[in-house]
């Protein structure tokens, strides 16, 4: 459901998801990306946002849940100004974005 | 306090717009089964609900509420299970036509303190059925029965698969908050069903809005009726949770010639004709003297429990009251909507007085709601349906039951009554899944041959008329 691609010289995170995002599978998708976050936020302090750029590819998604737009969510909130983007989306993805009003917002394309 | 009722607005509709737009990946099937399944969970807890209505809001009786709710639930899952509501739902290959449907985003429902349980079910499953996100306002008398109302769908909706927060209830708060989530800018569409004020407020809020008229639905019964079966239905009617539906009669008009005959078979089956004093009593009580409007302590309450208010002594097993009034009017206050067993009774010189009188008890109130005729007749029936103004007319059949459809004929089960534009609605429908979906029409090429095979040019030529442009236009086809 996720594979994480870190690139630590550009401090770059890749967050590769395939599947059915739904709400069961969100649980435990959540804790993972909470996980790998904490490991790269060592050294950093707890408060600070995060230093690295975050995509999250959707090319291989079939479905998601409010719960996976509620992770993007936090993820964003999380991450410095421009450095989090949703990206591979497909049109009929970009378009459940662009419905929750929150294309613009979390970069999706 | 404003900006923390503003702040939790923004969160239930952030919610129900998330719903919204993870329902757009669920194709019919998906959403059919989720339809079925809420379906099924409030056909099976339609006693406890009803019974819990009953208790919470003093209104009508637990046995018809449980009929409510087999309306809400049953009947409105037989008219709507088949229909296609996801995706590609027509195309005529003749017009080159293809028509794909949408859903509309987060709905707001108001819903009445007279039918609660089963107007949350109802509006719930017609939501669903098209993809559409829910929330739902109850009326504060009614809060607890809808609230469980919504968890038992909920809890549903989620087993088969539904988006989070595809239904929602919004904390019983202030008149300030329900008009908030009215006009907030994400929401799609409003559901309203309620009282003048209510619906009036949904339409200025400046979100499209469904809403429905109130109803004074007058019954002729003409001199060619069944007279003991057209009692016997209105008394089905009227009584029906002591006459909370607003499609309930609310006056009986005939010809002065049958009347020995009516007003005999009306006592036989157990209702009471009030003396002109007992007419004054009820109305003291059955009718707000500032307002000319029913009293809400009255509605839904028996036709005993309204005569010891009254302070009248009607004989016991007494089903309607009924008052024979000599006019419509202000001067005359038990002609309005009284949603409780009370009726008017007008008895005129002869049909053309009959129908004029009904035309005025139609425009009191009422106007395009629905109106009941006993007759075996067609003429007369037909002629009656011109002449009124509703969008049902019930014919030969309990107007309660017949206006929300499912039992006595085939009109879309609806807990929402479309009432046309004298009711200050968009449609006379009975509002159901089909009116909660956007429709595109694909249009494919398909030239009109007529106008291309015309020269256009002779448009610009002032001096050539219509007759002569047209039969240039229509030369040769």
């Amino acid at each position: 459901m996720i594979k994480f691609e870190h690139f630590p010289g550009e401090k770059h995170l890749i967050c590769r998801f395939s599947g059915r995002l739904d709400t069961l599978i969100c649980i435990s998708l959540s804790e993972e990306i909470q996980n790998k976050l904490q490991e790269l936020k060592q050294g950093q302090s707890e408060t600070n946002l995060l230093e690295e750029k975050i995509d999250f590819d959707m090319k291989d998604v079939t479905f998601i849940s409010s719960s996976f737009i509620r992770i993007c969510l936090i993820i964003f909130k999380n991450s410095q100004k421009g450095n989090f983007a949703i990206i591979n989306c497909d049109p009929f993805l970009k378009k459940i974005f662009k419905i929750a009003g929150l294309d613009d917002l979390l970069r999706v394309s | 306090m404003t900006e923390e009722l503003l702040k939790k607005a923004d969160e239930l509709l952030e919610k129900a717009v998330f719903a919204a737009a993870v329902f757009q990946q669920f194709d019919q099937e998906q959403t059919d089964r989720i339809v079925e399944r809420v379906f099924k969970a409030g056909f099976n807890n339609r006693v406890k609900l009803a019974k819990m209505a009953c208790e919470e809001t003093g209104i009508g009786n637990w046995q018809h509420k449980v009929l409510k709710n087999v309306i809400a639930t049953q009947m409105v899952y037989d008219d709507i299970k088949n229909e296609k509501t996801v995706g590609v739902i027509s195309h005529d290959e003749i017009t080159g036509i293809t028509e794909i449907a949408q859903p509309l985003g987060p709905i707001f429902a108001v819903t009445p303190v007279t039918n609660p349980t089963s107007t949350v079910l109802y509006k719930t499953l017609i939501c669903l059925k098209t993809r559409n996100p829910i929330l739902i306002s109850a009326h504060r008398g009614a809060v607890k029965s809808c609230a469980e109302t919504v968890r038992i769908c909920y809890e549903a909706a989620l087993e088969a698969g539904a988006p989070e927060d595809c239904i929602q209830i919004i904390p019983a708060g202030s008149r300030d908050f329900t008009h908030m989530i009215m006009s907030h800018p994400k929401i799609a569409l409003i559901l309203a069903t309620g009282g003048t004020g209510l619906v009036k407020a949904a339409y200025s809020s400046g979100n499209p809005a469904i809403g429905v008229g109130p109803g004074n639905v007058p019954v002729f019964i003409d001199v060619s009726a069944d007279i003991p079966f057209a009692i016997n239905n209105i008394i089905i009617s009227k009584t029906f949770d002591n006459g909370t539906i607003c499609a309930s009669e609310q006056s009986v008009i005939i010809e002065k010639h049958i009347e020995k005959e009516v007003i005999a078979e009306f006592e036989k089956q157990q209702c009471y004709f009030l003396t002109p004093d007992e007419i004054k009593k009820v109305e003291s009580i059955a009718i707000s003297p500032d307002s000319g409007t029913m009293n809400p302590l009255i509605v839904g309450q028996s036709a005993t429990v309204i005569a010891k208010r009254a302070g009248i002594d009607i004989p016991g097993g007494t089903k309607i009251l009924l008052a024979k009034l000599e006019g419509v009017g202000k001067d005359y206050p038990l002609s309005v909507e009284v949603l409780a067993p009370i009726l008017a009774f007008y008895s005129t010189k002869d049909y053309h007085e009959a129908i004029k009188l009904c035309i005025d008890l139609n425009y009191l109130g009422g106007i395009g709601h629905s109106v009941g005729i006993y007759a075996n007749n067609e003429k007369r029936i037909m002629e009656f349906s011109q002449i009124m103004n509703a969008g049902r007319i019930v014919v030969n059949t309990p107007t309660s039951q017949g206006a929300v459809g499912g039992i006595y004929n085939l009109l879309p089960s609806s807990f929402t009554l479309g009432c046309g534009t004298g009711g200050k609605n968009i449609t006379t429908e009975n509002i159901t899944a089909r009116h909660l979906i956007n429709i595109q029409r694909v249009c494919r090429r398909k030239p009109n041959d007529k106008f291309f095979a015309f020269d256009s040019s002779k448009y610009l030529d002032e001096s050539l008329d219509a007759d002569t442009i047209i039969n240039e236009y229509n030369k040769n086809h």
